[in-house]
């Protein structure tokens, strides 16, 4: 009973360890050097920061169908 | 810090603004298929939700057949709900916000659509197992273990394919979203086999396997709804109000401490249970310590938001993403105390469980997906939804149904909990206290119900295109004639 916990919490350890091994990679790699522009990095030159770009759907969609 | 005052990332040429637009066409088949299917087990999950409701209060209510009793009926809704409609809508939306992020095709055209049709195949296979009788009793595991080799297949594609993108990643930065996709898709496969292991052959047994379940199950929601529905939020919620998160340092820290304390909590299910003090105490610590990175999402998405709260009005998105976001800090709260011993005593074994459970993956993951859907599908389809009305529908019945659900059973649940720790109380007296409450379930179960049958119907339209055309699959209708904009949505 004993080793099966242990093995259950080696493999909870194994989990933390790919986290803690991920986050040092990620430094030695830079990414968190330029937080400003890794936040930036999901917009581009046509959704713009300041974009909206979702609302409802206008009320008579139907009169703009494509032809 | 306004949007304003924020310079424009570097210009991009225009071979890259077509790879965009290219983007979410590489991903048409593949999400399509994931998000329809989806839908369609939300509906099957829903009407086995409501015949297991319905059993709770009125016994009798078809209860001749044996397929029907609530001890297959509400494992089969579990499984549908959990590997139908969330894992199909989560990999759906996994797979498009990597293509986003890395700004890369979705690879495996013909692939992605045949796992797809595996993946429903082993869910269908799973809950007609269920209803028949052959479950395996395991709570979040039901699913005969003949199938993990099937869902472990289509998760090795999605592995593949998540490598594949991101190495050849043109963006230069790891954005937040894609980190907690990382840790869904590496986390997950790692629990599902540990758990088959160690659930399904001798290494196991008795009390023990209760310690595997949990830790197996509470990781599920915890390793991959979670960051799912997470990097969507720090996703939508920047794009859809066009402004960067407020402070990318704390949504690093935000996931960095989830990815290192989460995957200890899920003992704490087992509180009084008999296992050794040691085992619990520190499913206890992690749960706690899980205060951390819901606290700095809490934050950071909030002032996120400041100031364009006023969008909620007119972007289904943001509305749904946005509930979803406040419902996983309710939850993370919740659940951090629940956690504690002498809260626990008084909750565990009552109804006020479910209604955690269902504020996680219905309140917060649910809802985040229908966001997610509402942004992604017309992208793929080039079609604009073709009813705000039914939107709103959507919307109302399932966000005051999930309210209703949660106040009537935490309230019921803790009532419960206090009579069944006094012993003077006769059990039956306890029962008939809980039966109005498992009625204002029901309720709340026909509404959302209601809720899912309007957006299922949203879906259908969008797939027959039913909606207004889209010229451009990422630029939306009112966008491009300001003029145009629902109820004063111009700013």
């Amino acid at each position: 009973m004993a080793a099966f916990y242990l093995a259950l919490w080696g493999l909870a350890a194994v989990l933390g360890a790919t986290a803690i091994a991920a986050l040092v990679w990620s430094i030695r790699r830079g990414e968190f050097d330029n937080l400003r522009e890794a936040a930036l990095s999901i917009f581009d030159e046509d959704e713009p920061p300041g974009a909206i770009t979702d609302a409802f759907p206008a009320r008579h969609p139907r009169s703009s169908r494509r032809p | 810090m306004t949007s304003a005052s924020q310079p424009l990332p570097p210009a991009q040429d225009e071979r890259e603004r077509l790879t965009r637009i290219q983007i979410d066409r590489s991903c048409r088949q593949t999400v399509v298929w994931y998000y329809s299917s989806a839908v369609f087990w939300l509906l099957v999950g829903s009407a086995l939700a409501l015949l297991a409701s319905i059993k709770m209060h009125s016994p009798g209510f078809l209860a001749g057949w044996e397929w029907l009793t609530f001890g297959r009926v509400r494992p089969a809704h579990l499984a549908a709900m959990i590997y139908g409609w969330g894992s199909m809508a989560g990999v759906g939306t996994l797979l498009w916000l990597q293509a986003r992020l890395t700004r890369n095709r979705l690879p495996f055209p013909t692939l992605f659509p045949a796992t797809a049709i595996i993946w429903n195949l082993t869910v269908a296979f799973g809950v007609v197992a269920i209803l028949a009788g052959y479950s395996t009793s395991i709570e979040w595991i039901e699913i005969p273990p003949s199938t993990a080799i099937l869902f472990g297949f289509c998760i090795a594609v999605i592995i593949a394919a998540s490598i594949r993108m991101f190495r050849s990643r043109e963006s230069r930065h790891t954005y937040v979203s894609q980190w907690y996709l990382f840790g869904a898709i590496f986390w997950f496969p790692l629990l599902y086999v540990s758990a088959q292991i160690f659930l399904h052959t001798p290494a196991a047994a008795g009390a023990v396997k209760a310690a595997a379940n949990w830790w197996f199950a509470h990781n599920v929601l915890g390793l991959w709804f979670t960051p799912i529905g997470l990097a969507t939020v720090y996703y939508l919620i920047p794009k859809v109000i066009g402004r960067p998160v407020h402070s990318y340092h704390l949504s690093l820290l935000g996931f960095w401490t989830l990815a290192i304390f989460y995957n200890w909590a899920g003992t704490h299910h087992l509180i009084g249970g008999p296992l050794p003090a040691w085992l619990i105490t520190v499913g206890i610590v992690g749960s706690v310590m899980m205060f951390i990175p819901v606290v700095t999402v809490a934050v950071n998405h909030h002032l996120t938001m400041v100031g364009h709260f006023h969008h909620l009005r007119h972007s289904p998105t943001l509305r749904f993403v946005v509930y979803g976001a406040m419902c996983y800090t309710a939850v993370s709260f919740q659940g951090s105390l629940q956690s504690l011993r002498s809260v626990n005593e008084i909750s565990h074994f009552t109804h006020y469980t479910i209604a955690h459970a269902h504020l996680g993956v219905y309140a917060f993951f649910t809802m985040v997906m229908f966001g997610a859907i509402y942004y992604v599908a017309p992208r793929l389809l080039n079609a604009e939804w073709h009813s705000a009305g039914w939107i709103r529908v959507h919307f109302w019945t399932t966000a005051v149904g999930m309210a209703l659900y949660w106040l009537g059973l935490t309230w019921a649940g803790w009532e419960q909990g206090r009579m069944m720790n006094d012993p003077r109380i006769p059990f039956l007296d306890i029962v008939r206290f809980t039966v109005p409450w498992l009625w204002s379930r029901s309720a709340a179960g026909v509404l959302m119900t209601i809720g899912h049958i309007s957006f299922a119907w949203l879906f259908w339209n969008m797939l027959r295109r039913r909606g207004a055309w889209l010229p451009g699959p990422t630029l939306l209708f009112w966008k491009r004639s300001p003029e145009s904009l629902p109820e004063g949505a111009a700013e």
